[in-house]
């Protein structure tokens, strides 16, 4: 499909560019301007000034080592847990028939559909009652049934690639079903796994709004959560500010390019094959 | 996949997959299941601070949907909500197909700039991306605001949110920022599988270009175009964090939409019932609207095994 480069696309091209790129840009240079510079009036495109200074106040206002050992926390818990319950459904629905699949299946996708701003009143009530509201529990809990069903409904579409001969064969040389799964299924399933368990990485990380209602005390901010609070009423600290940003975004910036492709592909291959 | 090759489950048929799903299923029933149920129960309750402590509700029938349906506010927010979401989704599938299409006639090099460039961004933390925004446009200091100023308008400083229609633009454009990544890099990625026998074959047969696209391109094209807009569609209209942060969590009244308006109904004034109406009826105009792709993403997944 690729044809001849033309002008107007190179130039819109490049237009897009710096439409695009300048929002980071400008996170990482803020980040590095020393305090006169990040609050002067008539700010430069090119910093005028190099300093490690606001990383130093990021990393050293409170809560930012707590919050990060909270993210942490809840972030492994959340991929682990999802993983292992959702690589069972998966093989369910991509390897078995069973009466009620379509409930399952559409139950899933409904439920990914729902706005979290809706469901949030009930769940809060619940958690209330279940006494998990301010727990890292309560909230890994929430995480995992959020990023099951995507997880799940990904790790089928990595199934639904991978032929079923293989199994067969392990069958008919004798292995038990159990054993077909665990010794030929699953270290195929391998690189879905990882993607998939990056991918529920990114979410939890990333979550703003649960975090916000469900870990009420300044001890168990998150860190979305905790840079929400850098506006306080006497203004914001721009420059730690956007330290603390560019820290909270590089994790996820390593993770997202490893798997970037296989997200790209995943989340409409759907559309072409099926 | 022939039926010849699916595997057999022999005389324990019914029971293995039924064991494989429980766990997940036990914890989406809980966690998700059951707040959905609830919030159809509590949409028809008055239950507020009284009630969360006696742990007994009220119950009111269909008077938080008469409230609602006759208070002006909420037809104004929904109208608000719609307008907002259909600008957002517009936007964005409009601009990051342009750039999708635009990516096939660029050189290798400012290709692969715009496509790193792409991936950086699609990887920002939504939060992250608030708080950079929230600074590009700030009171005081804001790059946009003396850029502006400096290419001869006279601004000086400028709080961008006390019009609103400034405001949605701004945030508006975080959200549209975000989401054209995913949409170009999806599109393009759809461009570059069209098959190149196909295009050749059917200007052998002599088909021009108009044709060309109708009747090759299109048809693969469509499918993502449904799944990026329905996509776009669900994820616009449930858009919280960035009024909320944008705002300084106290977003005026002119800011509402329907998440915040629920959210502020619950938690702001502890009116649970009347939020879990409201946000009832926003997921019934939801998936109204999305119908169609749930249907054909049960579908895919169905014909799997």
């Amino acid at each position: 499909m690729h044809r001849k480069s033309s002008v107007y696309a190179n130039i819109s091209g490049f237009f897009a560019i710096i439409f695009m790129g300048f929002p980071v840009y400008w996170m990482v240079t803020t980040s590095f301007k020393n305090r006169q510079d990040v609050l002067s009036t008539e700010p430069t495109i090119l910093p005028r000034s190099f300093t490690i200074e606001n990383y130093q106040n990021a990393f050293s206002r409170e809560g930012f080592y707590t919050s990060l050992r909270n993210s942490l926390i809840v972030v492994l818990i959340t991929v682990a847990i999802s993983l292992f319950l959702a690589t069972f459904a998966s093989v369910a629905i991509a390897r078995t028939k069973f009466t009620g699949k379509r409930s399952f299946i559409s139950a899933l996708l409904i439920v990914q559909m729902l706005p979290l701003s809706a469901l949030i009143i009930p769940l809060f009530l619940l958690l209330t009652r279940l006494q998990l509201t301010n727990t890292i529990g309560g909230l890994a809990l929430t995480y995992v049934a959020f990023i099951l069903p995507f997880t799940i409904w990904t790790l089928r579409g990595f199934l639904a690639n991978i032929p079923t001969d293989i199994e067969e064969a392990a069958l008919v040389d004798g292995c038990t079903r159990v054993q077909a799964y665990r010794h030929v299924l699953l270290p195929l399933m391998a690189p879905g796994l990882v993607a998939t368990a990056i991918f529920a990485f990114i979410q939890a990380w990333n979550e703003f709004l649960l975090a916000y209602i469900i870990m009420q005390s300044q001890e168990n901010l998150t860190l979305p959560v905790w840079l929400a609070s850098f506006t306080t009423r006497t203004g914001t600290d721009w420059g730690p500010l956007m330290a603390a940003s560019t820290v909270t975004a590089i994790p996820v910036v390593i993770f997202f390019s490893l798997i970037q492709k296989r997200i790209a592909t995943g989340v409409t291959a759907g559309a072409v094959k099926g | 996949m022939s039926s010849a090759t699916k595997l057999r489950l022999g005389p324990k048929k019914n029971v293995w997959p039924y064991l494989l799903i429980t766990p997940a299923l036990a914890v989406i029933l809980l966690i998700l299941g059951f707040p959905v149920f609830r919030l159809i129960t509590l949409s028809f309750q008055q239950f507020g601070l009284a009630e969360i402590v006696s742990g007994i509700p009220t119950w009111v029938g269909f008077d938080n949907f008469q409230a609602l349906l006759k208070d002006p506010e909420f037809w104004i927010v929904l109208r608000r909500t719609f307008i907002f979401t259909f600008a957002m989704v517009a936007a964005s599938i409009v601009i990051g197909a342009w750039l999708a299409h635009l990516m096939l006639r660029m050189n290798t090099i400012l290709r692969w700039l715009l496509n790193t460039t792409l991936i950086l961004v699609w990887a920002i933390p939504a939060l992250v991306g608030i708080s950079i925004w929230k600074w590009m446009f700030s009171f005081e200091f804001s790059i946009i605001t003396s850029t502006i100023n400096r290419l001869g308008f006279d601004f000086a400083q400028r709080n961008w949110f006390t019009n609103t229609f400034s405001g949605f633009s701004i945030i508006g454009g975080v959200v549209v920022w975000g989401a054209i990544p995913f949409i170009t890099i999806s599109i393009y990625a759809a461009l570059t599988q069209v098959p190149k026998e196909l295009l050749e074959a059917a200007a052998i047969d002599g088909a021009n270009s108009r044709q060309i696209f109708r009747s090759v391109i299109l048809p693969i094209l469509l499918p993502i175009y449904v799944i990026l807009i329905s996509l776009s569609i669900i994820w616009d209209f449930q858009v919280f964090t960035q009024i909320w942060v944008l705002l300084d969590n106290r977003p005026a009244s002119e800011y509402y939409t329907m998440a915040i308006y629920a959210f502020e109904k619950s938690f702001g004034l502890s009116e649970y019932g009347m939020g879990a109406a409201i946000a009832l009826l926003m997921i019934f105009s939801l998936l109204g609207v999305t119908w169609f792709y749930i249907k054909k993403m049960v579908r895919i997944g169905d014909g799997n095994a």
